[in-house]
């Protein structure tokens, strides 16, 4: 085995050059996939934080049939007494659940007493939202000095372009008009309090309040809730702790429905599309190396048919034949790997040092990208598959050959 | 008992559809530890009947035995297997691995095919290497020695398996006539010393004297047999 593999990288490098040239464009699909992994991994990873650690939190709760109508902001489907207690229990017994956020979400019109336009808003309670979304203070223009009451009774949080339009300043004093949900109007004065940002630029229309302030507004006797925001203690166990809840806290007769970030972001769309082209920059490798090696290889047992013969003569088995080319292409591929990983895990480092950061919507991503150790693992076992499936034709030719053929041939 | 034993052995190629026999009926006995050459002129059938002789090839018709061996009865492994136990060969062009040293090229038949113990293996190459003066250019590649270095290689090459034959096809082709002799010197010690079969081709007439019987070969057949004295026997 070892005798093997040392005549297969002695071969290898007899003919450096071409074995350089092909091992190089290896490595380099190497070191793309690598390179490309890190940074798209560390882009998804940032981004998703964004979003869950600013809006939306890691899973939501709703009264079932909210989330098909949402766009209604329906105030006739939400949550209270018993069915919000039994669910705020379960949340609290759940030792993956680090925080949960309770929200009244509704559309009201908010005037400045001479222009009127329209508003989503989250009614929330500051220290829970906080905690379930610990980036959302990052997003008030002019900092918050205590997090966990960035919103007091009476304030409003308004999206900057709705300030813009509406000529307002932080400190005047609007009215915000809404139809709870028996169709009652109701109005009431409050103060702006500070400037929010929309996570995805300029358009965004949602804005935040206490949420004391829009029971009084939405004439709310009872606290009825409409969505439950859940932040997990552990990212990477959001499908196991989804299955959790839904298997032991969600049956059809509790009326409620539960929602990963991904069934409620259009961004998950995007991160398929990272997902995809992960695979397809994974597929130009495999491409990559199936004709590198598959050429080099046929070119090999061509240029060496008469060292065949000899080997033949002397009574290598054709199954050793076979062998020995398989491991000259292995060799290759692995030679290839090593230092593509190598150059892939440095180029990565180095990014490291010097984080790239770039604007998405109004958030500032900052990639610093990881090492994909899976990606890695993964890179490395296709690259070995593809270098032997690769070899395997030209491998078995040369195993074969009738040795007098090969003797004989100039 | 003969080592080798031709009987009306035909061997036809067929190319572009049209056979062309290179041998046609050859009777031949071949006895063991013989020192034997075949002389012909190009296309007389010399390198088909050492393919056949080393069971590199099947005839197409007649029985070959070599060794008490039936070839027409091996498949590709068993021939394999039957070429690495009893036959050593010698090439014009010598054949030696690029990228083995000399010490490799003679350890492959006994590493990679037949497997001999490493104290055994080291033995018997750096004994054979000294036999035909290589042990100072052991650690050398084919491309760092000369043309006849590389030939004794290929000759400790073939004899280190202690094979019952050798078969050189032209081994003095790609060399000058005192290397030439001095190849076919090696060869004839190691008939004398381990009693191997060596039988070998050649253009050249000053190295066929060497042999102790010369085959005649034209147009696949075979027309004479001489003795050292150069006294033709019949066939």
């Amino acid at each position: 085995m070892n005798n093997v593999i040392v005549i297969a990288i002695r071969n290898l490098f007899r003919y450096k050059r071409r074995t350089f040239l092909t091992s190089s464009l290896i490595a380099f699909g190497v070191i793309l996939v690598i390179v490309f992994g890190g940074l798209a991994i560390a882009f998804k990873t940032q981004m998703i934080g964004t979003l869950t650690n600013t809006a939306l939190g890691d899973l939501q709760i709703h009264k079932k049939g909210y989330v098909e109508s949402i766009d209604n902001l329906p105030l006739n489907l939400t949550m209270s007494g018993t069915t919000l207690a039994e669910v705020e229990s379960s949340l609290q017994q759940n030792s993956s659940v680090a925080a949960y956020s309770l929200r009244v979400k509704f559309g009201a019109m908010i005037s400045n007493y001479t222009q009127t336009s329209n508003i989503r808003l989250s009614a929330v309670h500051p220290e829970l939202e906080n905690r379930t979304c610990p980036g959302l203070v990052g997003r008030i223009k002019g900092g918050v000095s205590d997090p966990d009451s960035f919103l007091k009774p009476g304030e409003l949080l308004v999206p900057d372009n709705l300030m813009k339009g509406l000529g307002l300043n932080v400190g005047d004093e609007i009215v915000l008009v809404a139809t709870n949900k028996d169709g009652s109007v109701n109005g009431i004065p409050l103060r702006i309090g500070a400037v929010i940002e929309s996570i995805l630029g300029p358009g965004g229309k949602d804005g935040y309040m206490h949420i004391e302030d829009a029971k009084t507004l939405l004439r709310m006797d009872n606290t009825e809730i409409v969505e439950i925001a859940v932040h997990l203690k552990d990212f990477g166990q959001l499908s196991a702790v989804f299955s959790e809840l839904k298997r032991t806290m969600f049956s059809d007769e509790a009326g409620i429905e539960l929602h990963t970030w991904e069934q409620l972001s259009p961004f998950a769309s995007i991160v398929r599309i990272v997902d995809l082209l992960i695979f397809m920059v994974r597929f130009i490798l495999i491409s990559i190396v199936l004709v590198s090696i598959l050429n080099i290889m046929t070119m090999s047992v061509y240029e060496r048919i008469s060292e065949i013969g000899t080997l033949a003569a002397m009574g290598t088995r054709p199954a050793r034949v076979l062998f020995m080319f398989l491991a000259e292409g292995f060799a290759m591929g692995l030679l290839s790997t090593v230092a593509g990983v190598i150059i892939g895990i440095g180029s990565l480092s180095l990014m490291t040092l010097t984080p790239i950061v770039f604007t998405f919507g109004m958030m500032q991503v900052t990639l610093m990208p990881d090492i994909p150790f899976q990606e890695v693992l993964l890179v490395t076992g296709i690259v070995m598959f593809v270098s032997v499936f690769a070899g395997l034709h030209p491998a078995y030719k040369a195993s074969q050959m009738e040795p007098v053929d090969a003797l004989g041939h100039v | 008992m003969a080592l080798i034993k031709l009987e009306n052995v035909t061997k036809i190629y067929s190319s572009a559809d049209v056979p062309v026999a290179a041998l046609k009926g050859i009777d031949l006995e071949i006895e063991r530890s013989a020192f034997v050459s075949f002389i012909g002129p190009s296309g007389s059938g010399k390198t088909t009947l050492l393919n056949l002789m080393g069971v590199l090839d099947k005839p197409t018709e007649g029985t070959l035995v070599v060794n008490d061996v039936d070839i027409r009865s091996l498949d590709r492994a068993e021939a394999a297997t039957f070429r690495a136990n009893t036959i050593g060969f010698v090439f014009q062009n010598f054949n030696l691995i690029p990228v083995l040293t000399v010490y490799e090229n003679v350890e492959y038949p006994l590493l990679m095919v037949k497997r001999v113990p490493a104290k055994e293996r080291s033995s018997r190459i750096l004994d054979l290497l000294e036999r035909v003066g290589m042990t100072d250019h052991k650690d050398k590649l084919p491309n760092q020695i000369s043309g006849g270095q590389k030939q004794r290689v290929a000759v400790a090459r073939a004899l280190v398996t202690n094979p019952r034959l050798v078969l050189a096809d032209e081994p003095t082709a790609n060399l000058d006539h005192a290397t030439a002799f001095k190849v076919i010197a090696i060869m004839h010690e190691m008939q004398k010393e381990l009693g191997t079969t060596f039988i070998f081709s050649t253009h050249d007439p000053k190295i066929v004297g060497e042999a102790e019987i010369l085959y005649t070969l034209e147009d696949g057949v075979l027309v004479s047999r001489d003795t050292p004295e150069r006294i033709e026997v019949p066939l």
